[in-house]
């Protein structure tokens, strides 16, 4: 007991700095989403006015909804791309190293790097793309003015960019999958397809559930791919609800409102995690 | 330079005695150090940012330009945190205002008082002043008044055997006859928030009542105003690609690369198209009053800010030396000069081929409301009239919507709606 006692020692720097980082940032945060707090004006106490009038608005629940549409179509991508090559590099029997390199890079590069390269190549006209096509004559649709192009664009910007961590996790957990299961499976005549589905990724379903939940929980905080591609254009179309507080707090100055929606992003993220490791727990112990 | 562990123990303990001085120590700047400015850019602000760079000897100024909504973001953020970061910061006719309500800049009426004579300040007339007023205090010196005006192929009209449209719907009908894949029948600058706001400003005043009546209520989702956004969905569908994300540079460019043939843009981009460095249609480009008149009249400077650690002396001297007189003259050709002599003058006016389209677009220009918070109200109109033209809202219902918003925005900041 004397000695699990003094394990909590262990926690005092990951605590201080936690405290510092994170605790007291989310404080301050919830105590400017009591205020009507316009920058450049004395802040007025109002309560919870903040968080009802979010609920009330109409820009917030367009916002949520891209948000979700935009995790889930990403992530879901992601995760069926991310599997096709990591099964591919398992089978492969040579330069499987310096193929996992290669298909790591998207993900070594900066976001807001990677934004950038992806603007010159979907921007209209001087694109890369619209300038090949249309120096054949083809003349594609607006990709980052159209409200549905713009949004598969942030998908795929975003699922181009984070594939490969799908790739290395899910390569790395089909490599723990017990070989005798394998072999049993292959003599009982499994193709890949079967030996895919019905052994491997039963085997890894406690990892494939950890990925999916850091990627979920990653691309709630969607700002920078879409800041720099649309800057949640056209019209609300790629606004999500970082790109909204970020509006708010940044073009409307709305401190006290942009905190809140900060809060309640936080309350939405939070649950949506709890549900799933609780989820994890009760399935599967391991995964956490 | 050699970082070792005693330069690092160094720079900690000059950090740490900084901290224990009250303040982090590499986040002050002294008093005598580079003058750092923050400024949209066009043309015009390229000259004056050269011009403040040399303006006083062994004054270094670092100057930093960008499109508009950036440095209006950037000035913003500095400035309501109260950070010493910029000393000299750009401000239009319309973001003066909310910098002033805030209290972000600092009035420079005695300064231009004791540098009247010195730098002829007295040639700005007394109305385009009062543009850079609030509550009576001036808080920028203009280095430019601007008009949006009318950019149209005269090569490519006179081959069609058309002529200049004078109407919305003229124009309406032109870009129809004119738009093809390969090059558009019109520019059109809808990106959020400044270059859509001064496209439907246009609209909106052409066709609409205006945005607001004279208790600051929305009156851009009447019938008019729906009418005004109606039309202007219909004419995107002629404008250029990528126009939903297009500023101001962006529509410049399609006129000078041969993508579009006609379009509203700003007087300070004229100059630009004869220059044969940047532009495939020297010569071939000429200009009018926009159709139906009414498009938006604007104009910009430099303020000092409210919480500069210069001397402000020094700093309204580096802006006046940089917007003096013969600067003017000398950018004349880049924009429309605000001092009255410069302006009237007909040598100058002869040698500028865009002056006579100009002159005509300022007898019926048009300001943006004299509101602290339009560019917030701007943010969600904008959005919501770019959901009403790329059919993801019905106009009457994006409309009421922006109107609704820019309610609620008025009232939390005290206005008596």
């Amino acid at each position: 007991m004397h000695a699990q006692r003094g394990l909590w020692l262990f926690l005092v720097p990951s605590g201080t700095v936690l405290t510092l980082v994170l605790l007291y940032p989310l404080g301050y945060a919830f105590y400017l989403s009591l205020f009507n707090y316009y920058l450049g004006a004395e802040p007025i106490f109002i309560g919870l006015d903040n968080y009802s009038s979010l609920l009330l608005d109409e820009r917030f629940w367009s916002s949520l909804r891209t948000t979700l549409l935009l995790v889930s179509a990403s992530v879901s991508l992601q995760f069926v791309l991310g599997l096709a090559v990591a099964f591919g590099l398992y089978k492969l029997t040579f330069a499987t190293k310096g193929l996992n390199v290669l298909l790591f890079l998207p993900h070594v590069v900066t976001p807001v790097v990677a934004a950038l390269f992806l603007r010159w190549i979907f921007m209209g006209r001087w694109g890369l793309i619209d300038a090949i096509l249309i120096g054949l004559n083809i003349f594609p649709p607006d990709w980052l003015g159209n409200p549905n192009w713009a949004r598969l664009v942030v998908v795929l910007a975003e699922s181009w960019q984070f594939t490969p961590f799908m790739i290395i996790v899910l390569y790395a957990g089909l490599n723990t999958v017990d070989q005798s299961q394998i072999e049993s499976a292959r003599m009982d005549g499994a193709g890949n397809w079967m030996l895919l589905t019905r052994v491997m990724l039963p085997a890894i379903r406690p990892l494939i559930l950890f990925v999916l939940a850091i990627r979920i929980m990653d691309s709630f905080r969607f700002f920078d791919t879409i800041y720099v591609l649309t800057a949640g254009g056209p019209g609300t179309a790629t606004e999500t609800v970082t790109i909204y507080t970020y509006a708010l707090g940044f073009r409307l100055l709305e401190v006290g409102k942009a905190s809140a929606l900060g809060v309640l992003t936080l309350l939405i993220t939070a649950t949506a995690i709890a549900l799933v490791i609780a989820f994890l727990y009760r399935r599967e112990r391991g995964a956490f | 330079m050699i970082i070792d562990r005693r330069h690092a123990l160094k720079a900690l303990g000059v950090t740490a005695a900084g901290a224990a001085a009250g303040f982090p120590a590499p986040f002050v700047r002294a008093q005598g150090a580079t003058v750092q400015m923050v400024s949209h850019r066009y043309p015009a602000l390229e000259h004056y940012a050269a011009k403040m760079q040399s303006a006083l000897p062994g004054v270094e100024v670092n100057t930093q330009l960008m499109p508009f909504d950036r440095a209006n973001e950037l000035a913003t953020i500095a400035l309501s945190s109260g950070a010493s970061t910029f000393d000299i910061v750009y401000a239009s006719d319309s973001t003066v205002l909310k910098y002033a309500k805030n209290g972000w800049l600092r009035p420079i009426d005695d300064l231009f008082e004791k540098y009247k004579e010195e730098f002829r300040l007295d040639e700005y007339p007394e109305s385009l002043l009062d543009a850079y007023r609030y509550n009576g205090e001036l808080f920028t010196l203009p280095g430019t008044a601007n008009v949006m005006l009318w950019f149209y192929r005269q090569d490519l009209f006179e081959e069609a055997g058309k002529t200049v449209p004078t109407t919305i719907a003229e124009y309406e009908a032109l870009a129809a006859d004119f738009n093809s894949p390969a090059r558009a029948g019109t520019i059109s600058c809808q990106k959020v928030v400044d270059a859509s706001l001064n496209e439907t400003h246009w609209y909106m005043n052409a066709i609409g009542d205006g945005w607001l009546d004279p208790d600051l209520r929305p009156i851009f989702n009447d019938d008019k105003g729906v009418e005004a956004v109606e039309t202007l969905k219909r004419i995107t569908a002629y404008a250029q690609r990528g126009f939903t994300s297009a500023a101001n540079d962006e529509c410049t460019i399609a006129l000078q690369q041969d993508l579009a043939v006609q379009g509203l843009q700003w007087a300070t981009r004229c100059a630009s198209m004869d220059n044969p460095e940047k532009s495939r249609v020297v010569g071939l480009i000429d200009w009018a009053a926009a159709p139906d008149g009414r498009a938006r009249l604007s104009g910009d400077g430099y303020a000092i800010t409210a919480y500069t650690s210069q001397d402000p002396e020094l700093l309204f001297r580096i802006i006046a030396t940089a917007l003096n007189h013969d600067s003017m003259v000398e950018a004349a050709g880049l924009m429309v000069p605000p001092r009255g002599p410069i302006l009237n003058d007909p040598a100058i006016a002869e040698q500028y081929r865009h002056f006579p389209g100009v002159l005509a677009a300022l007898e019926t220009a048009v300001p943006f409301p004299p509101v602290a918070e339009f560019y917030e109200l701007g943010e969600t109109i904008t959005r919501r009239v770019q959901q009403a033209i790329t059919g993801e809202m019905p106009v009457k219902q994006a409309l009421d919507t922006a109107a609704d918003e820019c309610t609620t925005l008025l009232k939390d900041r005290g206005y008596p709606l």
